[in-house]
């Protein structure tokens, strides 16, 4: 790894000449900003020698025009009032480099989502903050310096997380790439939920049949390495450079299982077989499924007799021909170096004996849409005959019961979970198909047949005689004698209430996310939407890329989906990871520390907050080393120097205390000064823009890449100039892109406090906020919140802050 | 998979289960308890009754846990345990 080199000045041998274009996006920032006003504005501010604004700065013709502008006048910075530059800075700093100049000149004031979406009633006041976000990325741009990108090499092995279809289709992708692949799968066998439904919407096939052949492809590739039984326990690193560790499980049978059963058959011990949702038993020596892969057998060490090394049951052991028993493997930690990661950790079903109405768990002939799969299926416990489970007996008539689970604001989950409908509407058709008279009934909220060939089911079960009836059932209530099951409620179409009387129940319950997905989570830093789901890079044009370098997601993980588009993303995911290990390396970010020698006292705080561990302390030469390549960029060390001695390339000190002043200048009595980190709360803040949330116009936004930046002496100066408030946010703890920064956010925050409470200030001016990329609402809650305290904030209060704070105001 | 099982196994009835017919021979044992601690279902305890060696043999607490691995029989120093298979379920079950 290339250590940095001593930081020298650069002669800034011009004086700035900044060039300063206001977007008026169509009328998406035109409409509640005007922008006219905004860039004769901005050409009044000190070293703007060209000011104008135009429709559409992203366009072709914009980015012309800028090139031009930095060739016909000289520009050395250029400053770009639009979008959010989690959209559109690269666009911005690629015209920049084309002309000649460095990409690091460039910067962006957000009026669109920070200012004209969440202002679109106050056009005056919108107008007023965007001219404020020009002037502070003004002030930022004169004090930007040129930097050059450090290359990292990317591993050419990929890591693909869970083994369904997603991660199946993910493995082999880019295993026939020529990459060499890792799946790991907590579970014996891979194949997931798709090996555990019976026929797939809308085709009819058979899953299984459809499934195994891939399955079988990865036991047997050349270029995949497959982990059973085994769960990720570590993950170091960052983009092309991942260091994990594999914790694998022992199996206690050796690669010399044949398959053949006969351990199983002497195993004393039963137990319900998950695989069958219960409905089946296994031994304590076990293979889940007939196809599984691996085939070999498995030991479940809770429910074998032998323990800790006492063999009290050797039964299995004798049995096998081969002698594939070992009980007494341990287990292993597999270390993998890879490149990129794809994370197909699927979705769980939803339980739904948390609703007391629908009776399951007690009621015997209340199943869900699952338990259903697994007996309509050929290979699953009753052979693919439906019987209903009190009696053993083929049921005449079944209800289906839609969004079991999903789309409730009482018990349940909020959104829709894309596959029960469709699904119903194949298990209906499936019971036509076996027992062509059974009364069936589907009770739903809406029929959602949105995708190719949906329509056509639905159609075909209509035609079948399945009644469809909208309104879910009020209760299921059960006939002691009979077991069968009354189901009441109201027909929403024809406003009358029903009492229908079936022999079976099957609740179409929701898919949600996986309960061990904050500890991926946790694991590879990613961010998640309130539904639990891991959040995507962008929504739209970034649909698999996590937020951090080097991550995807295939499948379920990223939001409920059905097979083909589980297999749509998971080949996208694949791709998406080809591109970075083709390219074979990749350009990180200048944001890392720049270290002052002659400052430095070698104390060794930055040592102990930097969470990569990039910081070295060199006693004898009192003095640091940071090791760029290794170093995240979150800019805590900087922070932390109390000499000032470090400072954060493209975040400097000089920069940032530029912008507070340029804020606190005017009316800072009537403003809050927000620190917002560029992954979690500053992409709020872009949400609630995107999302139209209205909040006042007193908030003035700095952008840090992580709020571990933000410095006690930021927020002491923003006092000093006399702001009404400020508020520091970022992840929530533990969430934090950079491992674990925003703990020292919390810390310098908290001592700010005790120094307010000490002299007299109300601790309300400062404000902690933690908020991930999907809670725009509440960023914006808290900027509501925050309009009383900054109207109650009296000039005396103001006074005394500027006293106490005093000390801010001196430049080292 | 979801630890969430609710409904009992449809084919629990069609495997046969042993069932086990312990024997202790109450005047052999010498009280080291070795059955009572390696037996992997915790099937015997230690009783109050005082045998001809004058020590506490073990008691049974619940036969129908016993899944006949015989290791009870492999321990003991005494011989003074052996499990056998019920026969009279079998009949019924064959």
């Amino acid at each position: 790894m290339a250590e940095k080199k001593e930081y020298e000045p650069k002669p800034i041998a011009e004086e700035p000449r900044i060039g300063v274009y206001v977007c008026h996006c169509g009328l998406n920032i035109a409409g509640s900003v005007d922008c006219g006003e905004v860039s004769k504005f901005a050409a009044t501010l000190p070293h703007v020698v060209l000011a104008q604004d135009n429709r559409y700065t992203c366009s072709d013709q914009g980015q012309e025009g800028i090139k031009k502008d930095i060739k016909e006048h000289k520009l050395n910075r250029v400053v770009v009032a639009s979008c959010s530059p989690r959209l559109h800075e690269p666009t911005f700093r690629k015209a920049c480099e084309d002309a000649g100049l460095n990409k690091y000149l460039f910067e962006m004031a957000n009026i669109r989502e920070h200012c004209s979406w969440v202002h679109l009633y106050d056009r005056q006041a919108a107008t007023e903050k965007a001219k404020d976000l020009v002037k502070m990325a003004v002030a930022k741009a004169a004090l930007l310096e040129p930097a050059e990108e450090a290359e990292v090499p990317i591993t050419r092995r990929a890591l693909v997380i869970g083994g369904g279809v997603a991660g199946i289709q993910a493995a082999l992708d880019l295993a026939d790439t020529g990459y060499q692949v890792y799946l790991v799968e907590k579970e014996p066998s891979i194949g997931g939920m798709m090996a555990r439904i019976d026929k797939t919407f809308p085709t009819m096939d058979c899953s299984i049949c459809i499934l195994a052949p891939k399955m079988s492809d990865v036991g047997h590739h050349q270029g995949i390495e497959l982990l059973t039984n085994s769960e990720v326990s570590e993950v170091k690193g960052y983009i092309g450079n991942f260091s994990i560790k594999v914790l694998r499980k022992p199996r206690y049978v050796t690669k010399d299982c044949s398959a053949c059963g006969e351990c199983a058959k002497v195993c004393p011990i039963v137990a319900p077989n998950e695989f069958d949702v219960g409905l089946a038993i296994r031994h304590a020596i076990y293979s889940p499924f007939a196809q599984a892969v691996p085939a070999t057998y498995i030991i479940d060490m809770n429910l074998c007799l032998n323990k800790e090394g006492v063999v009290a049951c050797d039964k299995c052991m004798k049995a096998c021909e081969r002698k594939a028993i070992q009980y007494e493997m341990k287990p292993e930690t597999a270390e993998l170096e890879v490149g990129t990661i794809i994370v197909a950790t699927g979705a769980d079903v939803f339980d739904p004996s948390v609703l007391p109405n629908y009776g399951y768990g007690k009621l015997p002939n209340v199943i869900t849409s699952l338990e259903f799969e697994r007996l309509i299926n050929a290979g699953g416990p009753s052979h693919g005959h439906l019987l209903r489970p009190s009696d053993m007996q083929i049921p005449k008539r079944v209800a289906f019961v839609q969004c079991v689970g999903s789309r409730s604001d009482r018990q349940g989950r909020l959104y829709c979970s894309n596959v029960c409908c469709m699904n119903t509407i194949k298990d209906s058709l499936l019971i036509k198909e076996h027992w062509p008279d059974t009364e069936i009934y589907v009770f739903y909220v809406d029929i959602r047949a949105y995708g190719k060939g949906f329509e056509d089911l639905y159609k075909r079960a209509r035609k079948a005689g399945v009644k469809f009836i909208r309104g879910l059932p009020s209760e299921i209530r059960e006939d002691k004698r009979t077991h069968n099951l009354w189901l009441t409620g109201e027909n929403t179409l024809q406003s009358e209430l029903y009492r229908i009387n079936v022999d079976m129940a099957i609740l179409s319950v929701g898919l949600e996310s996986r309960k061990d997905s904050e500890m991926i989570q946790r694991l590879l830093t990613l961010s998640r939407n309130q539904d639990g789901f891991f959040l995507e890079a962008h929504p739209k044009l970034r649909p698999v890329d996590a937020a951090t370098g080097g991550i995807f997601f295939a499948g379920c993980a990223e939001g409920p989906k059905d097979i083909k588009d589980s297999v749509t993303q998971a080949s996208a995911a694949a791709a998406r990871a080809g591109i970075l290990m083709a390219k074979g390396k990749v350009t990180v970010e200048a944001i890392t520390p720049i270290a002052f020698p002659d400052k430095c006292k070698a104390c060794g705080l930055c040592v102990k907050v930097c969470p990569y561990n990039a910081i070295t302390l060199d006693k004898a030469n009192k003095r640091i080393n940071v090791v760029e390549a290794a170093c995240g960029g979150c800019g805590t060390c900087a922070a932390e120097c109390p000499f000032g001695a470090l400072t954060q390339s493209h975040f400097t000190d000089e920069q940032i205390i530029s912008q507070i002043d340029a804020v606190t200048e005017h009316d800072a009595d009537k403003k809050i000064i927000a620190f917002c980190c560029n992954w979690c709360s500053y992409a709020g803040a872009d949400l609630a823009g995107v999302s139209r949330m209205q909040y006042p116009p007193n908030i003035r936004i700095i952008r840090t890449m992580c709020s571990g930046r933000v410095a006690q002496k930021f927020v002491e100066r923003a006092f000093a100039r006399g702001a009404a408030a400020v508020m520091v946010t970022g992840c929530h703890l533990g969430d934090c892109h950079y491992i674990n920064a925003n703990y020292q956010t919390q810390k310098r925050v908290e001592k700010l406090w005790k120094k307010m409470e000490e002299n007299g200030l109300r601790r309300e001016r400062l404000q902690l906020l933690w908020a991930s990329a999907a809670e725009g609402e509440r960023f914006a809650n808290k900027v509501r919140e925050m309009k009383p305290v900054v109207e109650s904030v009296t000039p005396e209060e103001i006074e005394k802050a500027k006293k106490v704070f005093e000390k801010a105001l001196r430049v080292d | 998979m979801p630890e969430r099982i609710k409904h009992a196994p449809l084919d629990g009835k069609t495997i046969r289960q042993p069932k086990a017919e312990i024997h202790l021979i109450k005047d052999q044992c010498k009280g080291c308890g070795y059955c009572i601690e390696f037996c992997p279902k915790k099937v015997f305890e230690e009783s109050n009754e005082i045998n001809a060696r004058g020590v506490r043999p073990p008691k049974i607490i619940d036969e129908s846990k016993c899944l006949l691995c015989s290791f009870c029989t492999a321990v003991c120093p005494d011989f003074a345990i052996y499990v056998v298979e019920r026969k009279n379920e079998e009949k019924n079950k064959t």
